[in-house]
């Protein structure tokens, strides 16, 4: 058992880009300290997952790229919004118009996308352009019952010392220029959040979630009811610290810093 | 005949109170009032001819525009058949300059090229603000980004204006105001929208003419652009049906006090004459 904040801490969930790497080019680098602080979070015997909102590469080649990078990581620990995706697609029987990134259509290879009936937009990157953008406004404005889907909604993340747009400006222009409310699959939504804990098998005051997103991690885990952590690595900026509507229950300055803290409050 | 008594009628009783000052200036807007495309809109030519008769009366032409500049804007009109002097010509473009001017600002513009003719001059070596017109060949990733990381250094985001889309030959179109609020989102910054229905607009519209907001009617196809900023302004507002609109439509905006709703720019200038002859004359 740990203790953190005076709850019995059984999971730590983690972001990944901002937390234990940087984006970039080649699956991007490693932030300092986060590869052995992932080693130690493994010796402890806590469980652990990985809930990302990244979306530019399939699940596959995102943890080959962090293997690579010299993490320890097995691909069903990690969340992406794009399996999650597909399993609401085929529920609710729809067929996606896709604004995505090129790398993740292999994620999409069993859906239908014939004859489409919503549209769903991810971070897209470079294929964000009018006319791309126009064509999923096109697709909305011509169904009789518009439903958007957005994986994330992320403002934007740091990709080689510089701030670069997520998906979140993309969908609140569609979102304007249709009147239609997006759905969001991935962070900070209730549904993922506890697609991760039962996977576990805990419930939410049980978990920890750590990530550099002080809306979509902290505040997201913190609306489920888990304990939600602030690192000062990725996207963190100063303002994140004196946030308006989210109080993270703590605040450390890299992964390392936090795992410190856990492993030392062993009881 | 009928119709433009009614007409009279409504403008008598919603105009009379305030009318004891005279009409000094009149507001026209562009494109679904005065004219269509390269067309008039029916009998605007000589309804026009008829205002631009009576000397007391100013006019300014004023238009929502991203890409179109005034010297574009003067061509078409005298190519239409209507006299119009440059000067007579507002358009958010107008607006746009005159802010940067007032603020002395770098833009960085994220709006056509033709309309670049409207910034001359202005200085854009280490922007100090983002300025958002139509731009399909701008919107890209790359500058979205650049606009971006401006806004979060602490430059100042300016919208020429925020509609949501237009009408494109291939069906609708995404207009500035998508990626206005993209950029809003992205920044937590409000824009600064220069062209209507900004209270600034109609008011900056007539500081060369010596007149105050409550001798102005503005006359234009749109309600909430036109009507209701001419109106925050104190301004009269008069809203043409040049193109027809549904009956809900209709009932909403019936309901805004001091709008008259006439058929066409030529139903204005008989009932205003009407008028005049009437109470002023």
């Amino acid at each position: 058992m740990f203790a953190l904040l005076n709850r019995n801490i059984k999971a730590v969930i983690l972001d990944i880009t901002g937390v234990l790497k940087d984006s970039g080019p080649h699956g991007g680098t490693p932030i300092k300290g986060s590869i052995e602080a992932l080693n130690r979070l493994y010796s402890s015997g806590l469980h652990l997952r990985f809930c990302t909102n990244e979306t530019t590469v399939t699940r596959h080649t995102l943890v080959s790229q962090l293997r690579s990078l010299g993490f320890t990581i097995d691909e069903e620990k990690v969340f992406p919004p794009i399996p999650a995706m597909c399993t609401i697609l085929k529920d609710r029987n729809l067929r996606p118009h896709l604004l995505v990134h090129p790398d993740a259509l292999p994620d999409f290879k069993d859906i239908d996308q014939s004859n489409t009936n919503c549209v769903v937009i991810g971070d897209a990157t470079h294929q964000f352009t009018y006319e791309n953008i126009n064509r999923a406004f096109q697709c909305l404005m011509n169904f009789e019952k518009p439903i958007l889907f957005s994986l994330g909604k992320g403002k934007y993340y740091q990709e080689d010392g510089e701030l670069i747009l997520d998906v979140g400006p993309f969908m609140k222009a569609l979102e304007y220029a249709t009147g239609v409310t997006a759905e969001i699959v991935g962070k900070p939504s209730l549904a993922f959040f506890n697609t991760v804990l039962n996977d576990i098998g805990i419930s939410a005051h049980e978990a920890v979630m750590v990530g550099d997103d002080i809306v979509n991690d902290v505040g997201g885990a913190q609306a489920c009811g888990l304990a939600g952590v602030l690192v000062r690595t990725g996207k963190y900026r100063k303002p994140d610290d004196n946030h308006p509507d989210v109080k993270p229950d703590a605040i450390f300055d890299n992964l390392e810093k936090f795992v410190d803290c856990l492993l030392q409050d062993k009881q | 005949m009928r119709k433009q008594i009614n007409v009279f009628l409504f403008l008598k009783r919603r105009l009379s109170v305030s009318m004891t000052n005279q009409i000094k200036a009149i507001l026209i807007d562009l494109s679904g009032t005065l004219h269509i495309e390269d067309d008039p809109t029916p009998n605007a030519l000589e309804a026009l001819a008829r205002l631009q008769a009576r000397s007391e009366i100013q006019i300014k032409f004023v238009t929502n525009t991203t890409k179109e500049s005034k010297c574009f804007l003067l061509n078409r009109l005298t190519q239409i058949g209507f006299k119009v002097q440059e000067s007579e010509i507002y358009s958010s473009l107008s607006a746009a300059r005159k802010l940067i001017d007032e603020k002395q600002l770098r833009p960085f513009f994220l709006i056509d090229k033709r309309a670049l003719e409207d910034f001359e001059g202005v200085p854009t070596h280490d922007p100090n603000a983002v300025v958002v017109g139509l731009a399909p060949d701008e919107f890209h990733y790359e500058n979205m980004n650049k606009a971006m990381r401006l806004l979060h250094n602490g430059a100042q985001l300016i919208a020429i204006h925020k509609a949501r889309y237009y009408k494109r030959s291939d069906g609708l179109a995404l207009g500035p105001g998508p990626f206005v609020t993209a950029l809003e989102y992205a920044s937590d910054l409000k824009a600064e929208i220069v062209g209507k229905p900004s209270a600034d607009f109609f008011l900056s519209s007539i500081t060369d003419i010596s007149c105050q907001p409550s001798q102005c009617i503005m006359i234009g196809d749109d309600a909430k652009d036109d009507i209701e900023g001419a109106q925050s302004v104190g301004m009269k507002g008069i809203l043409v049906q040049t193109v027809a609109l549904s009956n809900g439509f209709l009932w909403t905006y019936h309901t805004i006090l001091e709008t008259i709703i006439i058929q066409n720019f030529v139903h204005l200038v008989n009932s205003y004459q009407l008028f005049h002859m009437f109470y002023l004359d």
